[in-house]
């Protein structure tokens, strides 16, 4: 996951890419080349994205297909500030504090990794009412 | 210049045949895929020599299954070509017969669809382009987030979303070749076990092993071969494409499902209303529900309601995957969109008994795969 966002607190911001070419904002980004006009991986440049949007749609998932999900977790939909709309994880595993519509922001989350390591991993969640 | 298919000689579907769709079994895949094979030679009431070519459509077997099955036929010395096309790979399979005997460079060419589960290994995941959610959207997780979507979007329940496995459940109640011929009620459906959002596990596809043969041939063929004209189904149509870059929030599968479904229907010269019917690909509930709005018979956000009333059931207003679609007559991958064909065939023919559509005359058939592609086909009954 890293690579996918730009340290920096509070809300890490995503790496985003935008086409010379064409002008397109895209997540995640990639080293090859633009999905809308074909310009190649040297005319997209970064474009970090702020680490806020508001949730379209989200869902928990009860059963998991691989071992090394473990349930419940829950995706949201998010349609970012700055434009595209993404999938990301929600910190709320069970869904039970959030509502379509909710604003939300990026936040880092200390895992458990291999080893007794953790690594650092990118969640959303409910933005806190000024 | 780019030319439809009408353009091209007439291809004709003149055999059809399938080994169930069933759970995991002892049986190998050359029993199943010879069991649809030899079925769908009887049907047509050709011998395999007279084969010219074979398209085997799968995604899980491994490398070369083809000619280890097909050599038990009397080993002619066709040319066989493996179609991988995720679950769209026997309707690809399908495509790739129509087009060689439409081009001329073969009289009559057999389509098989063919899998039995295994481990998927998505190469798109070594693509070197990750994003936030990888494994997490799952398909199962993604197809929820598109019915959470379009429940808050038309305030539709999820018991309407449920409704499409109740009916689908129905038509495969009686279909003998059928994954999951018990006819849940939509009770059993709605209890669980839950999946993901609205999704129970009875609305989600079961993917299990099976068969599925389809023979085509030109008049040429049908001529010289004194095949039956009155059972032979002429393709309309054979189009197929792959995701484009929609506006954002867009779900792409319904935005490559609707062009593709256009364009099919321009090539074939018929308007979505003239469908008699029509298989679609419904992995999920939901997805019949956003598919039936992208064909265009159904404003967006009725669906639902049109199905409540029986628009799509056999005898109503357009027999939506009377076989029993994914969600029951099953999605072995693929067998799945060869499958279609043969239950689209069987239905202009008239000879779909307890589930025939009343006075169907134009049908059609939807798969996509994962990535994402869309394959349709449309097909009329004989003159």
């Amino acid at each position: 996951m890293a690579g996918l966002f730009l340290e920096g607190e509070p809300n890490p911001a995503l790496r985003g890419q935008e086409c010379e070419g064409c002008g397109r904002v895209a997540f995640p980004p990639n080293p090859y080349g633009c999905e809308k006009c074909g310009a190649p991986a040297a005319m997209l440049v970064d474009r970090p994205l702020a680490g806020r949007g508001r949730i379209v749609a989200f869902v928990t998932t009860t059963h998991a297909n691989r071992r090394d999900l473990s349930v419940p977790y829950t995706v949201a939909s998010i349609a970012l500030d700055d434009g595209p709309v993404i999938r990301a994880i929600m910190t709320d595993s069970t869904g039970e504090s959030l509502a379509a519509g909710d604003a939300v922001e990026t936040v880092l989350v200390e895992r458990a990794a291999d080893e007794g390591s953790t690594d650092r991993v990118l969640r959303f969640q409910k933005r806190e009412a000024a | 210049m780019r030319r439809p298919l009408r353009d091209y000689r007439p291809v004709h579907v003149v055999g059809i045949g399938l080994h169930r769709f069933q759970p995991l079994s002892e049986t190998t895949y050359v029993e199943l895929g010879l069991t649809a094979i030899r079925e769908a030679m009887a049907d047509a009431g050709i011998a395999f020599s007279a084969i010219d070519s074979a398209y085997c459509g799968t995604a899980l077997l491994g490398m070369a299954p083809s000619r280890a099955m097909l050599r038990h036929l009397g080993a002619s010395g066709l040319p066989i070509t493996q179609v991988e096309n995720a679950s769209a790979s026997g309707s690809t399979a399908v495509r790739q017969a129509v087009l060689e005997v439409a081009s001329g460079m073969a009289d009559v060419s057999l389509a098989i669809g063919l899998d039995k589960p295994a481990p998927i290994r998505l190469a798109h995941e070594a693509a070197g382009v990750p994003d936030l959610v990888n494994a997490y959207a799952s398909p199962f997780t993604h197809f929820a987030l598109l019915a959470d979507d379009y429940m808050r979007r038309y305030g539709v329940t999820a018991e309407q979303v449920a409704r499409v496995a109740e009916k689908n459940f129905r038509n495969a109640s009686k279909n003998p070749h059928a994954h999951r011929q018990k006819g849940y009620s939509l009770a059993e459906i709605l209890s669980g076990p839950n999946i993901s959002g609205p999704l129970t596990r009875l609305q989600c596809c079961p993917i299990g092993e099976g068969a599925a043969a389809v023979i085509v041939a030109s008049d040429d063929a049908i001529a010289r071969l004194g095949l039956s004209r009155a059972r032979s189904v002429r393709v309309l149509s054979s189009t197929s494409r792959s995701e484009r870059v929609y506006d954002p929030g867009a779900d792409p599968d319904t935005e490559l499902t609707r062009e593709t479904l256009a364009m099919s229907c321009a090539e074939a010269g018929v308007s979505p209303g003239d469908l008699d019917v029509v298989e679609f690909h419904d992995g999920f509930s939901i997805e019949e529900l956003l598919y039936v709005e992208a064909l265009g018979v159904c404003p967006p956000g009725q669906a639902a309601g049109q199905l409540a009333r029986g628009d799509f059931d056999i005898g109503g207003r357009v027999a939506i995957n009377p076989s029993g679609g994914l969600l029951a007559m099953g999605h072995p991958i693929g067998p799945t969109g060869v499958g279609q064909i043969c239950e689209i065939a069987r239905q202009l023919r008239g000879e779909a008994g307890p589930r025939q559509h009343p006075g169907a005359r134009l049908g059609l058939a939807h798969m996509v795969g994962i990535g994402s592609v869309c394959v349709v086909h449309i097909l009329s009954a004989a003159d």
